[in-house]
């Protein structure tokens, strides 16, 4: 595997480097601590510069004006992203623009139309509406929302726990049951408008992440047209997996950010700060934190890296993406920890982004899949056949 | 309207240098980069072809190792071919032996405009753009906060103490460029993508008509003798607040002539 960058990929990296560092960092610092959004004058100059740049729109494929970076580079890019206080979930304040929900990208031309499009231009915000109550490492088998068919209408009853943003957004990709099959065959997935009758958000459900709250919602003999299918009928699970895959490479790319700024701050703050009449960097307590940081980082980078070349080379890469998904917002996990320990009570201080990309990488540990079902993919991966 | 900007690759700044023992030079083995100060030339120069509707920025750069990394990011940003001279015999090359050097480059290009940076980050002479102007018998104008283009001559803001002179000057002309004036633009995706592909001029001195003795160590008139530590700075007065702080601190600042 070859870990040097192009001289263009290293020329993108500098260049976000810079915008991060000129752009994002200076107006972070007078935001207030868990903000999760900059002031809308300052956020539409910065989208004229990603657009003027050629940047803007990261994620959506070139055939849809996307600018066509291949894994590799968006990975890279999504190192560089997530290195400022609010980077893992709101890398660059959003500067670079969404790609909206994977999976309409594979709707049909009307729905492209209505949801899509709107998305790509900021006009729209959609939420993914996956997880119950019941549960949401193994949704095929614990979904109980329930549709059931009346004339050209399927009409939905259930509830749905977590789903971040669902009080913004304008629509919902819903998943709901549509047969009497109990697994992945019986369920289909529906655009919802959030305004369509019996569509309730229940509540607020605040976490440890600072800003994009979840939500809890409910259905209430809601009605959908058979249009607003998106797919095919009880096939929901068979939409957009492999751009689903893929975009667990930039994901797991955005814990490994954090991380390695955490480690450069550690190190700067080592060499510096005085106890016991040396500086910290001369202990070999400390300099033994700062070495795993750099192991955890390095495995993190170097799984990040193979599934994103194999992800671009054509071959398959689902085992990769797991692992990168797994060890990265694990390893990252530890190297802010062991910064904020080696800051000593600065570490714990809203005066630095450690303890919110502490409490916001534990999160990554459980959300776009958990590591115990990250395993189970590579186990089934690993074991193959009879072991499914 | 052709400018030539004149870019200097550096050690990268972020990261702490080391000096040759035996020459007592700054080691340039590392990849050099832009220098940031030169950011500001190629962004002053994209703008005034921009704004005259035509014409192209090229450049000039002068570097140990065939280094292009430098070149490559003003390229991104969208200059359009790029001179390097780089060859053994520059080595140890004295500032004055640069601006030689970078001249004929520049010669050969026949400009309307020639830009450099007031001073590099890492030499900081901040002497070659004024011998550039010299050799090619030029007028120069330093210090240069904005370039106003009227036909053949120019009307430049010079920076100085109290505020700025406004210079006139006709063209062709060396002009230096003080850093922060302008905003160096991000290098586009495309500008990224294209920037191998635009030309790259590679030249020895000897392909400028120099011989081996008039450049590097030989041609130079400096030797670098001894290097020394900064001093320590000194510890500062303390002034204990009777009452009257105040006062001896404001004869202190006046005696520093800073208010
Ligand atoms: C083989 C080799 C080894 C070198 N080793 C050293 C070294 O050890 N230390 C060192 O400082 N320099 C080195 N140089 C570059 C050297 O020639 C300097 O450019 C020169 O001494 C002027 O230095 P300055 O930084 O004081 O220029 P300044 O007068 O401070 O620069 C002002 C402006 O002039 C222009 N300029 C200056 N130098 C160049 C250049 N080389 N190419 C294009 N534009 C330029 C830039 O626009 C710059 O902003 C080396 C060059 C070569 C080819
Ligand atoms: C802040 C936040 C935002 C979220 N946003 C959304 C959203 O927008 N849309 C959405 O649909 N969902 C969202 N989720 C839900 C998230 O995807 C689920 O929490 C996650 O999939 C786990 O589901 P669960 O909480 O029901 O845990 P469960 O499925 O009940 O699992 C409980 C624990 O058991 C472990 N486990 C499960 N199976 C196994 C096994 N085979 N072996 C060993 N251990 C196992 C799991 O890893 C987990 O740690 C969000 C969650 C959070 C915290």
């Amino acid at each position: 595997m070859d870990l040097r960058l192009s001289d263009e990929q290293q020329m993108i990296v500098e260049t976000v480097r810079r915008y991060v560092a000129e752009e994002i960092v200076p107006l972070e610092a007078d935001l207030d601590p868990d903000a999760g959004a900059l002031a809308p004058d300052d956020f539409d100059r910065l989208v004229d510069k990603t657009k003027e740049m050629g940047f803007y729109g990261l994620d959506i494929p070139e055939e849809f004006g996307g600018p066509g970076l291949d894994t590799t580079t968006r990975a890279l890019m999504a190192i560089e992203m997530s290195q400022h206080r609010a980077g893992l979930y709101n890398p660059c304040y959003g500067t670079f623009g969404g790609a909206g929900l994977a999976q309409l990208y594979e709707a049909t031309d009307e729905q492209k139309e209505k949801y899509l499009y709107p998305t790509l231009r900021g006009e729209k915000k959609g939420c993914f509406a996956l997880t119950e109550p019941s549960g949401g490492s193994d949704p095929a088998r614990a979904i109980q929302t329930k549709g059931h068919e009346d004339g050209d209408q399927w009409v939905l009853n259930g509830s749905k726990l977590y789903i971040s943003g669902a009080d913004k957004a304008d629509f919902a990709l819903v998943f709901a049951r549509t047969s009497d099959d109990p697994g992945r065959n019986g369920v289909t997935a529906f655009l919802v408008d959030t305004d369509t009758s019996g569509f309730n958000v229940r509540r607020v459900v605040h976490t440890l992440r600072s800003t994009h709250y979840a939500t809890e919602i409910s259905f209430d003999e809601m009605r959908v047209s058979k249009d607003q299918i998106l797919g095919e009928l009880n096939r929901g699970f068979a939409i957009a997996n492999d751009r689903l895959s893929r975009q667990r490479i930039p994901y797991a790319a955005g814990c490994l950010g954090a991380a390695i700024k955490a480690q450069e701050m550690a190190i700067e703050w080592a060499k510096s700060r005085e106890t016991f009449g040396s500086v910290l960097a001369e202990k070999q307590a400390v300099q033994w934190m700062i070495v795993d940081n750099e192991i955890d980082i390095r495995h993190a980078r170097y799984c990040i890296l193979e599934a994103a070349q194999k992800a671009d080379r054509g071959e398959r890469f689902r085992t990769e993406a797991a692992m990168a998904k797994l060890v990265a917002s694990e390893a990252s996990g530890r190297v802010v920890d062991r910064a904020m320990q080696i800051h000593g009570g600065l570490g714990m201080t809203k005066d630095l982004p450690l303890e919110r990309w502490y409490r916001e990488l534990r999160i990554r540990r459980v959300g776009e899949g958990p590591s115990e079902v990250q395993r189970l993919i590579m186990a089934r991966e690993i074991l193959g056949g009879s072991f499914k | 309207m052709k400018v030539v900007v004149c870019v200097k690759q550096i050690p990268d700044p972020a990261d702490p240098g080391a000096l040759d023992p035996e020459t007592r030079t700054l080691k340039r083995d590392v990849k050099l980069i832009l220098d940031e100060s030169d950011s500001y030339g190629v962004e002053m120069g994209l703008q005034l072809v921009d704004n005259a509707g035509g014409g192209e920025v090229t450049l000039v750069s002068m570097a140990p190792n065939n280094e292009q990394s430098g070149l490559r990011t003003a390229l991104a940003m969208g200059a359009a071919s790029a001179t390097l001279i780089s060859d053994t015999e520059l080595i140890g090359s004295d500032a004055l032996t640069t601006a030689k050097v970078l001249a004929a480059a520049i010669k050969d290009q026949e400009p309307d405009l020639v830009i450099a940076g007031s001073e590099s980050s890492d030499g900081y002479t901040g002497t070659v753009p004024e011998m550039i102007a010299a050799v090619l018998d030029l007028p120069s104008v330093t210090a240069a906060k904005s370039i106003e283009v009227g036909g053949d001559a120019i009307q430049v803001q010079r920076q100085t103490d109290a505020g700025y002179d406004v210079v006139d000057c006709p063209l062709p002309a060396v002009i230096s460029v003080t850093a922060g004036v302008v905003e160096p633009r991000y290098p586009s995706f495309k500008g990224i993508m294209a920037a191998k592909s635009k030309p790259l001029d590679e030249k020895s001195s000897a392909d400028l008509g120099f011989a081996a003795d008039a450049v590097g160590w030989a041609g130079s008139g400096q030797e670098i003798v001894d290097v020394a530590e900064a001093p320590q700075r000194e510890a500062g007065e303390v002034i204990e607040d009777d009452g009257e702080a105040h006062l001896k601190i404001v004869e202190f600042l006046e005696n520093l002539k800073v208010i």
